[in-house]
């Protein structure tokens, strides 16, 4: 199936379609990338749905181990989408790139830093992107960036392997309180 | 056919079932240091996540508090009037939380239950550890490779008793099946057959929306990536999600491939490669497999486990006793030897099998298997005398491994090749890269 029929097929308004095309996406590559995202952002819920199922079944695909360069030309495409739109539609460009691990992607993630809707799931992704590109953006948004997130970003170059005297892992401390009063007071 | 019980050694039996050295049937040994409690022995408990299966292990420790054997200290809950019932069930003497991390922080607690979603168990089992409480956490233990290795890694530095709720190796029948494999009766088993109905589809799909006023969806989130509320995640539906419940797979899956591995006596190996295959729904939130099929290649020594849904149901063979225990035969495992074949149906709360493995059990001298006092029973004895459990750490993550695995080669549609003394996929990058999934802060590990 080429790029313009999984589009097309994506859009219909049969299920039974849509699932068929979704699931057999994965060899469309790169060229139905920016198709598939249009529709992501602009497609009512299940045509929105199948179309982010495709393109997460292109992403996967790409990334078999003979696969060659179709990894880097799949993250070519998906790295302009990062840019602006809902952020709920770009968080999944995000992880798929932080999945294809392309070291190229790293600067334009780490824009997204600054993002509130989206910061937390930057930094997973350049968490797990390999590579000094990825690693340089979290030391610098260690330096630099929100006093809030410092801590996320602490944890993450620890996990990379860095060791970070400030900003110790929050993760035991309780934060939120319940509102249920005792039902069996009198 | 009249077994030669005497002269079943346990060396025979490790070449019959083709185990590796190292695993255990009998003598489950001592992890941890074995802890002194009060006067009268009790262990104070706390529960966190008290709905579904939380509130089923809430209400059997209620029924032990009664008679002194635990003291409920604590409850917790993301659903405000889940916790509110759960007040009501745990009685006046425990303090209600939201936030799962003030209960584990308490020093008067000894140990917790975990009933959460299945995308939480890792990280609290972890925090529990690390703030030295022992551990019951509901299967399946993980969601990825890197946290099986954190559970691990957690109960064996903090000394901690921990048990996976994969109860089906703590039946009577189970043991019976064990017992009747164990002593070479089947010959040599080369494979295990599963069968399991179907996921579920999700036919009238919502569109997100705010969150009920109860539910601290943050919470709920915990670990996973941030999105909008959607009422078909949760509660029981977030088992048709592949990222917070993996599907039947990973349910039942943890149950009756459980009962798969400790039989073969393989807790402590893991297959050479994974390849599964499936379909999932068409439309809708739910995106686990409705039908799959994933075929488990175990090597030195050699056996095949396979996954179906649905597979090949083979129905109860007792009618009576079917309807009058309500026995659920909708799953299953076939063990095939090159002697002879042995059916087991369920595997989790319920375990039955053949007549003539249960009637071979009540019979004297042979090779024995260790019998499960219970499955919460066999956890309190691990806290009270450092033995490792029915289903510790090391050989729950190997099941959730197996789960894990094969969602993983259906959503890759691809065959996976797996080495076990390393714990990682190889020859595969991206497979590899997913092996972890970097959780949301400060939700992790």
């Amino acid at each position: 199936m080429n790029a313009k029929e999984l589009i097309e097929q994506i859009k219909n308004g049969d299920d039974k379609v849509r699932g068929a095309a979704w699931q057999a996406a994965g060899n469309a590559g790169s060229t139905a990338v920016r198709g598939l995202a249009e529709l992501m952002f602009t497609g009512e819920q299940e045509v929105a749905r199948a179309a982010k199922r495709a393109l997460w079944k292109i992403v996967r695909y790409a990334g078999r181990p003979a696969g060659g360069d179709e990894t880097k030309a799949v993250a070519k495409e998906l790295v302009p989408l990062l840019a602006s739109g809902d952020p709920n539609v770009r968080r999944e460009f995000v992880w798929m790139l932080s999945e294809i691990g392309d070291i190229h992607a790293a600067p334009m993630i780490a824009l997204l830093l600054n993002n509130p809707n989206l910061r937390e799931d930057a930094r997973a992704a350049l968490q797990r992107i390999p590579g000094d590109t990825s690693l340089r953006s979290l030391k610098v948004a260690l330096k630099n960036g929100a006093e809030d997130h410092k801590p996320a970003i602490a944890e993450s170059l620890r996990v990379r392997g860095e060791k970070v005297k400030d900003f110790p892992n929050q993760k035991l401390v309780p934060r939120k309180q319940t509102a249920v009063k005792n039902p069996l007071a009198v | 056919m009249k077994p030669e019980l005497t002269k079943t050694t346990r060396r025979s039996f490790l070449k019959t079932t083709g185990v590796i050295a190292g695993a255990t049937t009998l003598g489950l040994p001592q992890i941890v240091s074995p802890r002194v409690f009060g006067a009268n022995n009790r262990i104070t408990l706390g529960h966190i996540g008290v709905g579904g299966m939380g509130g089923f292990h809430l209400r059997e420790m209620v029924k032990r508090m009664g008679s002194g054997e635990v003291n409920i200290a604590a409850v917790c809950d993301a659903d405000e009037k889940r916790l509110a019932n759960a007040w009501k069930t745990a009685g006046a003497q425990a303090e209600v939380y939201r936030d799962y991390r003030y209960l584990i922080q308490r020093k008067d607690i000894d140990a917790v239950v975990i009933g959460t979603p299945d995308h939480w168990h890792a990280v609290q089992m972890v925090h529990a550890a690390e703030c030295g409480k022992h551990v019951y956490v509901e299967k399946p233990a993980c969601c990825t490779i890197e946290e099986g290795k954190a559970m691990i890694a957690a109960a064996t530095a903090n000394k901690v008793s921990v048990q996976v709720g994969s109860q089906g190796r703590s039946q009577p029948e189970a043991y019976a099946a064990h017992r009747y494999i164990a002593s070479g009766m089947l010959g040599k088993v080369n494979k295990v057959t599963c069968w399991h109905y179907p996921s579920p589809s999700d036919d009238k799909p919502v569109a997100d929306s705010a969150p009920p006023p109860e539910l601290d969806w943050d919470l709920w989130l915990g670990p996973l990536a941030w999105r909008p509320y959607n009422a078909r995640y949760c509660h029981g539906t977030f088992r048709w999600i592949m990222e917070s419940g993996g599907g039947q797979i990973r349910d039942r899956g943890a149950h009756v491939m459980s009962n798969a591995m400790y039989f073969m006596n393989a807790d402590h190996t893991g297959p050479a490669t994974i390849e599964a295959k499936g379909t999932v729904p068409a439309k809708g939130l739910w995106d686990s497999a409705m039908e799959m099929e994933v075929t488990y290649q175990f090597k030195n020594p050699d056996w095949t486990l396979v996954w179906s849904q649905p597979g090949e149901k083979i129905p109860y063979f007792d009618e009576t006793r079917k309807k009058k225990e309500g026995i659920r035969d909708g799953y299953g495992a076939v063990y095939h030897g090159d002697k002879d074949k042995l059916i087991v149906w369920v595997g989790d709360n319920q375990v039955y099998t053949e007549p003539k493995a249960v009637e071979f059990a009540s019979k004297p001298g042979g090779v024995d298997v260790y019998k499960s006092p219970g499955h919460h029973d066999d956890w309190f004895n691990g806290i009270k005398t450092g033995k490792k459990t029915i289903m510790n750490i090391e050989a729950a993550v190997a099941v959730s491994n197996l789960t894990v695995l094969g969602n993983m080669s259906l959503i890759l549609d691809r065959k996976l090749k797996w080495d076990h003394a390393k714990s990682e996929i190889i020859g595969d990058t991206e497979a590899h890269r997913m092996m972890s999934r970097p959780q949301r802060y400060p939700y992790v590990l």
